[in-house]
């Protein structure tokens, strides 16, 4: 929105022929400029702080590990920033790095999806039905509780290959959450709306489809936010403790062979990849619910 | 809707020895109790009566979302078992879909009925247009004023061109000078459309203003006290609310309705504290203090 305003008033000042008009021509322009920064002051503010607190904790890493800090914690064997750049511009030209990362995201696509495919329609189901509320929460109840890693040495045992256990914690991971989430969406359904569908000739099918789920999608979409939190944070022990592959096991095969850079790099790269994950859900949510952005 | 319009014969509501009753632990409560009430196909028919008498209990019952626990509710002679489309509802809450727009909502009912699209989008505009609100189709429910909402609401009940409309308390989340254009606009609809109204409100000055008849119900186990005919002649204006002839129907349920609500509350009153307040009420009524 700022380029027009800017633009027009580069141009006045190119048309020096009457500079009275100029003049009246260029202040609008102006003062929309000044108007855009007030509305988005906020925006504003919170960029340059952020920008200027990732910028400080850079500084203070790289003054940390160059003076290699003993100070409760030691920074002697901590990769300094740069050479934490210097790892990640090999490993981007390296095809074993990318296929690890590639690996990792196909697991958690697997994992994640069948958990959401899973989880959505039973917790909509569950909602729904009282008798499938009844036998299938106690179940959910006794096994939530179990941290996904915990599973590891039964989904070896489970499973015939290591990748499909791997694939089965981060279903697991993921599958809590998105079930609990989207029960608890059913739960707090407007009954009000629901007399509404019906006063309106709605039958079963179309009330569950027209009132029940898209009520429920909200919470539906905070369960797969949490969940790809969590399927992460799953693949990543499961990758750790017993993988051969994956971003997790780039990780921890760098502090064996004493690459403390790679270490870095792949914390990086699992943050980065979470974060990219989210925000894919967060557009996704957004394309579906667009009642609720503005 | 103008086959609804065409037949004025249609849209008879008959409330015969109804009674309801919950049951709690403690055994079953009444909500209401050996209540008749009849709505003649075109009329407007309010219900009044105090906070927590049944009023919205027994327009429920006719929604058909409660059953009754003895007695009997019809429709042009059906019985009532079940919600349907021929007894379009407003509530008070607006109850409008977030997730669609406002003509999604209104062609709601249509699309239950399996019209197809392009046919229902049309219906919707036309009656979107009657209600003032072509330029919003588009838009989210969330966006609009509490009189809109209604608006739409009402709009979204009528589509389907139900035998009857029954509104419980639509108006009373709204100010007072939005409430008297919506009590208009109603009334147009009403008059163009011709369709049997049960209203329920507890604002009397609405109940006169809107009505041909008006129930006064009892407190709680609420039944039929009064029925007052409302003779004010048709277009009524704004001005007629200052008219001796509604001055005095006003002061007539006024004070109908202000004994029962002295006797729901009476109990209460005893019991919180008007002592606190230094008012003695021995050897006195409630109703003589106040």
């Amino acid at each position: 929105m700022s380029s027009p305003a800017l633009m027009t008033s580069h141009n006045q000042a190119a048309a020096p022929a009457a500079p009275g008009t100029a003049d009246a021509l260029s202040q609008p322009a102006f003062a929309r400029a000044i108007r855009w920064f007030k509305l988005n002051q906020d925006k504003l503010r919170a960029l340059l702080i952020g920008t200027a607190s990732l910028i400080l904790f850079l500084i203070a890493w790289h003054l940390l590990t160059t003076y290699r800090v003993v100070f409760f914690v030691k920074f002697t064997n901590v990769p300094a920033p740069l050479a934490v750049y210097a790892s990640f511009t090999k490993a981007i030209h390296d095809p074993k790095f990318l296929m690890h990362i590639l690996l990792s995201c196909r697991r958690i696509f697997i994992g994640f999806s069948l958990a959401a495919l899973v989880g959505v329609p039973l917790g909509l189901i569950m909602g729904r039905f009282k008798l499938v509320h009844e036998v299938v929460f106690p179940i959910a109840e006794v096994l939530r509780p179990i941290p996904a890693i915990a599973w590891v040495p039964m989904a070896i045992m489970l499973w015939p290959t290591n990748e499909q256990s791997i694939v089965f914690i981060t279903f697991l991971g993921s599958f809590f959450p998105i079930l609990v989430n989207t029960l608890h969406g059913m739960t707090l359904v407007d009954p009000v709306l629901v007399r509404a569908a019906k006063c309106l000739g709605a039958r079963e099918t179309s009330i569950f489809r027209e009132v029940y789920f898209p009520a429920s999608l909200p919470h539906i979409f905070t369960g797969l936010t949490v969940g790809m939190g969590v399927a992460w944070v799953s693949l990543i022990a499961a990758e750790m403790i017993s993988g051969q592959f994956g971003i997790g096991y780039f990780t921890w095969e760098a502090y064996s062979l004493v690459q403390y850079a790679d270490i870095a790099l792949g914390m990086i790269a699992i943050g980065v990849l979470g974060l990219g994950s989210s925000l894919v859900i967060r557009a996704a949510g957004q394309l579906v619910m667009p009642w609720r952005s503005r | 809707m103008s086959q609804a319009a065409a037949d004025t014969r249609q849209g008879h509501i008959e409330v015969r020895n109804f009674a309801l009753s919950y049951e709690t632990i403690e055994g079953a409560v009444e909500a209401v109790t050996d209540t008749q009430i009849h709505v003649q196909p075109g009329e407007f028919v309010s219900i009044v009566g105090p906070s927590g008498c049944g009023k919205s209990t027994l327009l429920n019952a006719v929604a058909g979302f409660l059953k009754p626990t003895s007695g009997v509710v019809t429709v042009d002679g059906h019985a009532v078992s079940g919600p349907s489309a021929e007894r379009g509802m407003v509530f008070q809450q607006y109850s409008l879909f977030p997730w669609k727009t406002v003509r999604e909502n209104v062609e709601f009912g249509l699309k239950m009925r399996g019209m197809p699209k392009f046919e229902r989008a049309r219906a919707a505009r036309t009656l979107l247009g009657l209600a003032g609100l072509e330029a919003f189709e588009n838009h989210y429910p969330e966006r609009l004023s509490g009189g809109m909402k209604q608006r739409v609401g009402i709009v979204r009940a009528l589509a389907t061109g139900p035998k009857v409309l029954l509104l419980d308390e639509p108006f009373g989340a709204l100010d007072a000078q939005t409430r008297i254009i919506m009590q208009q606009i109603l009334t147009n609809m009403w008059q163009r459309l011709k369709i049997s109204v049960l209203f329920v409100t507890h604002d009397i000055d609405e109940a006169i203003f809107l009505s041909d008849r008006v129930y006064c119900m009892t407190a709680r186990p609420g039944s039929i006290k009064a029925e007052i005919q409302i003779p004010l002649e048709r277009p009524r204006q704004q001005a007629m609310m200052m008219s001796s002839e509604f001055l005095a129907l006003r002061r007539g349920l006024m004070s109908l309705i202000r004994e029962e609500s002295l006797k729901a509350m009476g109990g209460e009153i005893t019991d919180l504290g008007m002592q606190g307040l230094g008012i003695e009420l021995q050897g006195h009524s409630i109703a003589d203090i106040l």
